[in-house]
Formats: C-alpha cells, structure tokens, sequence
C-alpha cells in the first residue's frame, strides 16, 4: 500500500472545514469524502484526521455532538460554528493565493 | 465570543481528563475502526482478515488518542501541565525548602488576613441600621476645658429636639441589668428605658406587634408597656407566637408585651428588654441620659452641629446658673462606638503588617538561597537547548505552586484566627462577632505573597542567561557562579526583617512591661478570694433594707467567710452613674452644683471596708446607727482629703455632695485610696455613704464577701440564704477578681498580641540569619578548607563564621532600635507607667537579640570549623 500523500501542513483544516461546509458528518465519512473527492489521490488517515478535528474543536471553529448514524449506530457528528464559516473563507482564499503563487513558479520554471 | 466560550469549554473538559471525555474519544476510535473492518468486508474479506487489515491501516491508536487530549488542552494548559508536574518534582526533591517556605507565607497570608478581617468586621463596616452614617450621638460639651460628658440632661435635650430642625428624629435612653420576671423567677436582664423616639432615629421595625407610641411615654398610662429582643423571646419565652397576650414584671410593675425586635437588634448595648420613658422630670444639672439622633437626609453633620451650637448659646443665656459654658457634641455613631478600640485595631494592624513584611522577606531569602543552588540545574538545561523563556516559566510555575498552597493553607489559619482572636479578644474590642473572612484582604495578602514568590523565584532564571555554562556545570554545584550577589541581596533583606522583628520585639517589650505594672499597681483592695453577689431589692426602701440587713449577717456567719459587706460600685464597674461635685463645710447655691473637683459617690454597708480590703485610716467605719433619722455622715478616701482640705483633719469637717440628698454630711472616717474603676486609672476623690440614709440606687447592692477559699464555692449557699429571705430579689454571682482583671483584659490582649506576633517575627529573623551564613559557609567551604590548611584554626574559623552572623544582628539591630524609638510613639497612650523609650526594655531587646542571632548562626559555623581540609580541597 502506497503512504498517502503528505498533505501540506494547515491544509487538511482547510479541507476538514471546506468538506463540513457542506453538510455535518462524522470522522470516518470526512476521510471517505476527501479521499472521493480528491479521487483517492489524498488519502486522510486516523492518526492525522482526528487531532485535527479535536483541534478545530478546541479553537471553537467545529462543534460536535453524538447521534445516530444512517447505519444505525452511536456516531460523534461535527458541523461548523459561525466562526468556522468565517474561517472557511478566509482559510480559502489563502488558499487560492497560496496555490496560484506556486503554479505561476512551478509553471515559469 | 462565542469561540472564546467554546474553547474555553473545551480546555477545561479537557484538563479535568473527565471519563465522559474518555469514553467519547474511545467511542469515536471504536467507530471508526468498526467502519473500517466492514468496508474491507464488503471488499470480500474474511471477519478475522478485515479486522486484521483495518487495524494495520488505521496504525497507532493510542498515540492519536493522546495527540487527540493533547489537542483538545491546546498548547498554553499543555505546557503549564507540563510545568506543573516538574514543580512538583522540584519542590518533592527539597521538602525542607518547600515546607518551609510554604509555612512562612501561609503564616503571612492567615495572620494578616485574620487581624484585617476583625479589623473590618468593628471598624470598617458600617452599623446595622439603614442610612447608618446618618444616625448621631449627641453629648454634653463643656466649652472652656472641651472635655466630653457622654451624657446629657433631659431638659436641655428637650430644648434641642424642640428647636432643631436638622433632625428626623431624636432620642435619649439610659439602661442596665435590671431585675425583671419573665415568668415565674425573677433576673437580671439587661434592660433600656428609651424615649419613643428612639426606634425612629434607628429604623429598626418589630417583627412582631409594634414599637413604642407617643401614648406609651404618658407617666400615668394605665397599660404600662415593653419590648423584648428576637433572642428574650426565644430564650424566655420559647417563641411563642401569642408573645402579644404575654408580660413580663419589670422591677415591681407588670407589662405588656408590645413588640419582638427582629434577631441581632439589641441597641443599646445588648438590651433584651425595652421600656418607654415616661421620666418628664425636666433637670438641666442632672446628666444621665445618652442621646442618639438621625440628621434628615440632606443635611450635613456640620450643619446640624452648627444649629445645636447655636440653640446651645441660647439656652446658655437663658439659664446661666445651669448652662453657662456648656455646648452639644454631635458624633456619628459609628465613630463613637468604634472610638476607645481603634487604638488596638490599628496597633494590632500595623503588628501583623510587618509580620506580613518580614514573611516576604524572608521567603525572598529562601528563593534566593534556592536559586543560588539551583544555578547548576538551569545551567545545564540552558546547554541542552531550554530556552531562556522555558526556564523562566518553570520557575514562575513553581513559585506560583509554593504560593498556592500556602495561600491554601493561609486561608485555613486565617479563619482558625479569626475565631481565635474573637475568642481572646476583650468583649468591648470586638463587638461584633460576625467577622468573616474578607475576601479583599485575602486576595491582597495572596497576592502579595505571589508577586514576592514570583519576583524572587525569577532571580536564577534572569542570573542564567549571565552564567558561563561551561563554568557553571564545571563547578560542579551551588558554588561560586550567582552566589556573591545572591548573598548580598540575602543579607540585606535579612537585616531588614531583623530590624522590623526589632519594632515589634521592643513594641512588645513595652506593653508586657506594662501589663506587668499594671497587674502589680496598689489597687487600694484586695481582690482575691471576694465573692461579688449583685442583688436588686424590688420593693419600698425599707424592705430592701432590710434584705440586706438580714442577708448580711447570715453570709457573715456562714464558715470560710471572713468578711462581708455590700457596694453599690463593685470594683472594676465602670458605670457611667455614681460621680458628681462635693463642696466642704458649705451648702453650694444651685448655679455652683456642676462645678469641680468632682468625687465618685459609693453606697457602702458597714463592714464593706473590711470586705474590700480597704483600710480605714481615721475615724470610724459606718455602724448600723447610721440610718435614715439620724444625722447624715461619710466616709472619704485620702485623695479627697489630699485634693479638697490640703492635708488638715476631715473629721468633722461636713460635706455637700451634688447628689440625692440636699442636707450636708459629716465626715466621720477617712478611708485609703482605692483603684475603683479600673486598675489603670489613678484613684480619684471619694465620698463613701451608708446605705441606709440613702434612697437613690441603693435598691442595687453588690455584696461583697472575703473568704477564705475558692470564693465561688459559696456562691450556691448565698443564694440559697438570699431566696430564703426574699425569692423575688433577683441576684448574680462574680468574684471581685473576675471584674477587677476585666479591666485589664484590654492591654492584656494587646500585649499578647504583640507578644505573639514578635515571636514570629524573631523566628522568622532567626532563620534568616541562620540561611545566610550557612549560604556563606557553604559559598566559601573551599576558602575555609585552605585557610584551615594554612594554619587556621577551628577557633579562627569558628569566629569568622560567627562574624558574619553578629554584622548582620548589629545592622538589623541598630536599624530596627532606631526604628523603634520612632513607632513606639505610637503606643505611648497605651502604656502604663512605662515610656516609649524605656531603657531597660530597648537593652533586653538588644541582648534577646545578640544571643538568638549567635545562637543561629553558632550552627553553621560549628560545621564550617569541623570541616576536614584534605577532604575539602580533594574533592573540589
């Protein structure tokens, strides 16, 4: 099995908030999104993706709360504050900067 | 900020580890891995393989669980936690310092906040009464000599309520233990004749049926009327709610109960029963009533003193022969109440104050004793890579944990004191019992011992970026880097809690001398083995007479007594009553009656002397010839014969006295000078009278009985043979030495406090001393062990060690001698007999002193001499 792509530090914030934006979902859907998404190019593991939720939590930007799965069990569901909307967009629009400014590089070169 | 509360939630779930938080984290991995193995199962594989494959992908839970608690905390409480857990290990690994340190602060912290919290329970908050500073007491002034009489005349007072405009109300009231009969047993309670008014001037409400009403103060009121206090109803009458439908018998005359004052009123001066006056005697020389009154809301003190000055002149003018020279003094209540304990309040404050200081001293020198130690530790993590910012905050966090515990611990002391000094304090120190923690004083101490923990728990940390590691590890311990300077501040800070200790060492030198002084003064009576039972006769003159005529002789014949009489001024009695102007061999005009010298005026049985213990000089004692029919006679003491007839022969001589009986009397004895009123004020003129000429007050005797034993042992037969001739004379037991030390319970109390606080002082100094030269003895074992190795002998050492310790006792001392000179002022009005600069006491302090700082530093220099040069020098 290949080791998944190192994701940029910050940057799986941005797709946990991004993927949240959406609609709320517990930790294991958030990984199977992003890696659908991604089209299995960023594969998020267990080691990484829950630190990062339980940061996002601390800096208030996510909440959580336990509910009842669509397969029928206990599940911890996160979903977006107000703050962590606002976050969503400006984490984004870095983003976008970030990513424009090393294309222009990687391009030119 | 709702993000600031979400992620405040979430660091404090997270520091208390709480199960709840667990079991979710265990859950949400459970959940996920579970997701995981059915995925894998759904791809086709085995339940055993699945699970086996899940696992392996997911990697190491356990490490994401705890990077996931880590993240939850944040980085700030992470590294407190951090640091927190190494302060403790720091503080285990030196259990002497830690302690030590600890149990200064916390003694700091409680004794501080102990005395402020009784400080501000009597002097700071205000009285319990709605629109407090509003409320007056009003006094007789006399305006030549501005001398204070507490006490006014009724129908001056009349004139100012009628006149004044200043005023919501106005009112006057005199009280005492009096007799009364609740139910069936007469006793003495502590009761209060008030004008109407007075509940007005208070406004205090009854919580049941009402207060007094401008008919209650009619004299010929058929339905003679009382009000008791919250506890006289539970205590006495078991709170029956019918309270209304109930009486209690004042002196002789049944009363309806009117009213239940709510719980903690008792004004004035714990009063359980009130009556209504109803006295319209209108007497301008005759001053025994208090005043109180409310100032309307918009008017100043100042105002209404000046109205009362101006309705005084008045009166002064229209009646010269009583009024002339005489003024109102308004006070607010609360400073009247408050005026005589402020002195020891405040005294008691600034003791703890330094006590306070000399704590932060000295917690300061154990840091930097500490710190000077520790310079090896923090240079050889500074090598491993900490940051200079790291170690500071380390540092900080220990200290801070020093000074939480002992904030902690301080808190215990502070309430434990608080009760202490309530229990030790004299009654009319601390009035109120109600004095709680004060939660102001108790940050304020706290943070004071903070702020000198943190700022003297940084010392290494700011010396560490200073420090040649590679010097500093080499040196292989406490030694030489950091250390000169760090002893340096040491021995300055402990030269001034020296000399603070001195302040108040000398501060209680002083007041013991005093107390001693005090105890030995010539009181002019013996007080020990007297059996004081105060009796109240309810009935007609002659019968009261007659109780004490009977009861007299009885306790007189019982076995063990050796002497017996009775007084209406029991020693030790500070009674406001009892004291007016004498004139010899001459019957003064009305207008001359308030003039001086004034004497004390005692009703006495015969044999009181005898009893008391009171010589008579000359003359003779009463008899029980001296009665009402026969030709008036006194008795006086050695001061009035001193002060009034320039040492000439009193016998004979005939004295007027301002009091009951307008006839003059003929001095029949002369009697020696006794201490009556209290062992601290010197005697005063006075005039002794027989019981039996006398109508005024002598229905209240205490008689008096020496004996030859436990004088309390008797007290139960006395009252036996009081009930037997009379059961409806209330009666109550002391002994003469109970109410005579009573009066000196005050300095008593002040002395051990300051007694007290001295210890500690010096205790605290004395470790000072005793870490700073086993600092220098430990800073310099190497010098020592040369010098020894180049002939120095152990005496040589010995002396040099104990040098350091005598500059430092010296420095401290003289500071704090001079220091004292200066304070000591300060107590001048509370010392007996003994000046603020007494000799005696300044030497002892100075010996006391020289001896405990040879004493501490006598150790470790013993130790420097003992130390084996070879060894020394080899192993450094």
């Amino acid at each position: 099995m290949s080791k998944p792509t190192d994701l940029v530090q910050g940057t799986l914030d941005l797709l946990i908030l991004k993927i949240l934006a959406l609609e709320r979902m517990h930790g294991w859907a958030i990984a199977q999104r992003i890696r659908q998404m991604s089209g299995d190019v960023l594969q998020v593991g267990q080691s990484a993706l829950y630190p990062a939720l339980h940061k996002l939590e601390r800096q208030g930007w996510i909440t959580s709360e336990w509910d009842i799965s669509d397969t029928n069990r206990r599940a911890k569901y996160y979903a977006l504050t107000r703050s962590g909307r606002k976050a969503v967009a400006e984490e984004a629009a870095n983003w976008e900067r970030l990513s424009a400014a090393i294309s222009t590089i990687v391009r030119a070169v | 900020m709702a993000r600031w509360l979400a992620q405040l939630r979430a660091a404090l779930r997270s520091i208390v580890r709480s199960r709840g938080a667990e079991r979710d984290l265990d859950e949400e991995m459970q959940h996920h891995l579970d997701l995981e193995i059915e995925e894998r199962r759904k791809a086709g594989l085995s339940p055993e393989a699945a699970r086996y494959a899940a696992l392996r992908a997911m990697g190491a839970i356990e490490k994401s669980k705890e990077e996931c608690r880590d993240e939850r905390r944040g980085l700030l409480v992470r590294e407190f936690l951090r640091d927190l857990r190494y302060a403790g290990r720091a503080l285990r690994r030196s259990p002497g310092f830690a302690m030590l340190a600890v149990a200064i602060m916390a003694v700091g912290i409680g004794a501080n906040t102990a005395v402020f919290s009784v400080v501000n329970g009597v002097l700071l908050k205000s009285l319990p009464y709605p629109g407090a500073d509003q409320i007056v007491v009003l006094r007789t002034a006399a305006l030549t000599t501005g001398q204070i009489n507490p006490l006014v005349a009724l129908a001056n007072f009349s004139d100012w309520r009628a006149q004044s405009s200043s005023f919501d109300a106005m009112a006057t009231y005199r009280g005492g233990e009096a007799p009364v009969t609740p139910g069936d047993t007469a006793e003495f309670a502590r009761l209060s004749n008030v004008d109407v008014q007075l509940f007005r001037v208070l406004r205090i409400d009854p919580i049941v049926g009402r207060t007094f009403t401008a008919d209650d103060a009619n004299p010929d009121s058929e339905q003679p009327v009382a009000l008791i206090s919250h506890g006289y109803w539970q205590s006495r009458y078991a709170g029956d709610p019918g309270i209304l439908q109930r009486t209690i018998r004042v002196g002789s005359g049944l009363r309806h109960i009117v009213g239940v004052m709510p719980p903690g009123f008792q004004f004035p001066n714990r009063t359980d029963v009130w009556t209504p006056q109803t006295n319209r005697t209108a007497s301008r020389t005759s001053h025994s009533f208090l005043a109180v009154a409310r100032i309307k809301p918009n008017v100043s003190l100042e105002t209404a003193q000046a109205e009362l000055n101006a309705i005084a002149a008045r009166l002064a003018q229209q009646y010269p022969d009583s009024n002339k020279g005489r003024g109102v003094s308004a006070v607010r209540l609360q400073d009247e109440m408050v005026g005589n304990v402020r002195l020891t309040l405040y005294l008691m404050w600034g003791a703890v104050g330094l006590v306070l200081l000399i704590a932060c001293a000295n917690t300061a020198t154990l840091l930097l004793g500490k710190a000077a130690a520790r310079t090896r530790e923090i240079a050889v993590r500074t090598a491993l890579g900490a940051s200079r910012r790291r170690i500071i905050r380390q540092l900080v966090t220990e200290s801070l944990l020093l000074a939480v515990v002992a904030g902690g611990l301080g808190i215990a002391l502070a309430h434990a004191g608080t009760r202490v000094l309530v229990a030790l304090a004299p009654a009319d120190v601390v009035r109120v019992t109600d004095t709680a923690i004060h939660g102001d004083v108790l940050a304020f101490t706290i943070a004071v011992s903070v702020l000198t923990s943190v700022l003297f728990g940084l010392v290494p940390a700011l010396h560490a970026s200073k420090i040649d590691l590679v010097d500093a590890i080499k040196s292989g311990g406490s030694r030489a880097v950091a250390g000169g300077g760090a002893i340096r501040m040491r021995a300055i800070l402990v030269v001034g809690e020296i000399a603070l200790a001195v302040v108040l060492l000398t501060g209680a030198g002083l007041l013991v001398k005093s107390l001693v002084a005090l105890q030995n003064v010539e009181l002019g009576f013996r007080p020990e083995n007297v059996l004081v039972m105060k009796a109240t006769g309810v009935r007609s003159l002659p019968e009261n007479n007659m109780f004490f005529g009977r009861l007299l002789p009885q306790v007189a014949a019982l076995p063990g007594v050796l002497a017996v009489g009775a007084t209406s001024i029991p020693p030790g009695d500070l009674a406001l009553s009892g004291d007016g102007a004498y004139f010899i061999d001459r019957v003064p005009e009305v207008r001359d009656r308030n003039l001086e010298p004034h004497a004390l005026f005692t009703i006495v049985t015969p044999g009181a002397f005898g009893a008391l213990g009171i010589p008579l000089k000359r003359g003779r004692d009463f008899d029980e010839g001296d009665t009402e029919d026969r030709p008036l006679v006194a008795i006086v003491n050695e001061a009035l014969v001193r002060q009034s007839l320039g040492g000439q022969d009193a016998i004979g001589r005939s004295i007027f006295c301002s009091w009951d009986r307008k006839d003059a009397m003929t001095i029949v004895g002369v009697v020696g000078d006794a201490r009556q009123r209290s062992p601290g004020l010197d005697p005063v003129p006075d005039c002794y009278m027989p019981y039996r000429q006398h109508a005024y007050n002598n229905n209240t005797l205490n008689v008096v009985a020496r004996t030859d034993g436990d004088p309390m042992a008797l007290a139960a037969t006395v009252r036996r043979a009081a009930a037997e001739i009379a059961p409806d004379v209330p009666v109550s037991f002391t002994t003469m030495d109970a109410t005579t030390s009573k009066r000196t319970e005050e300095p008593r109390f002040r002395a051990l406090l300051f007694v007290v606080f001295a210890g500690i002082a010096v205790c605290l100094a004395i470790a000072g001393v005793y870490g700073v030269v086993g600092h220098v003895v430990q800073q310099r074992t190497r010098e020592i062990g040369l010098r020894m190795a180049l002939g120095a002998s152990q005496a040589d050492v010995l002396r040099m060690i104990l040098g350091r310790g005598v500059i430092l006792a010296t420095l401290g001392g003289v500071l704090g001698l001079i220091a004292a000179a200066g304070a000591t002022r300060f107590l001048e009005t509370t010392l007996f007999e003994v000046k603020p600069l007494d000799v005696q006491v300044y030497l002892g302090v100075a010996v006391l002193l020289g001896v405990v700082s040879l004493l501490a530093s006598y150790f470790p220099a013993r130790r420097a001499a003992a130390l084996d040069p070879l060894r020394v020098l080899k192993t450094d």
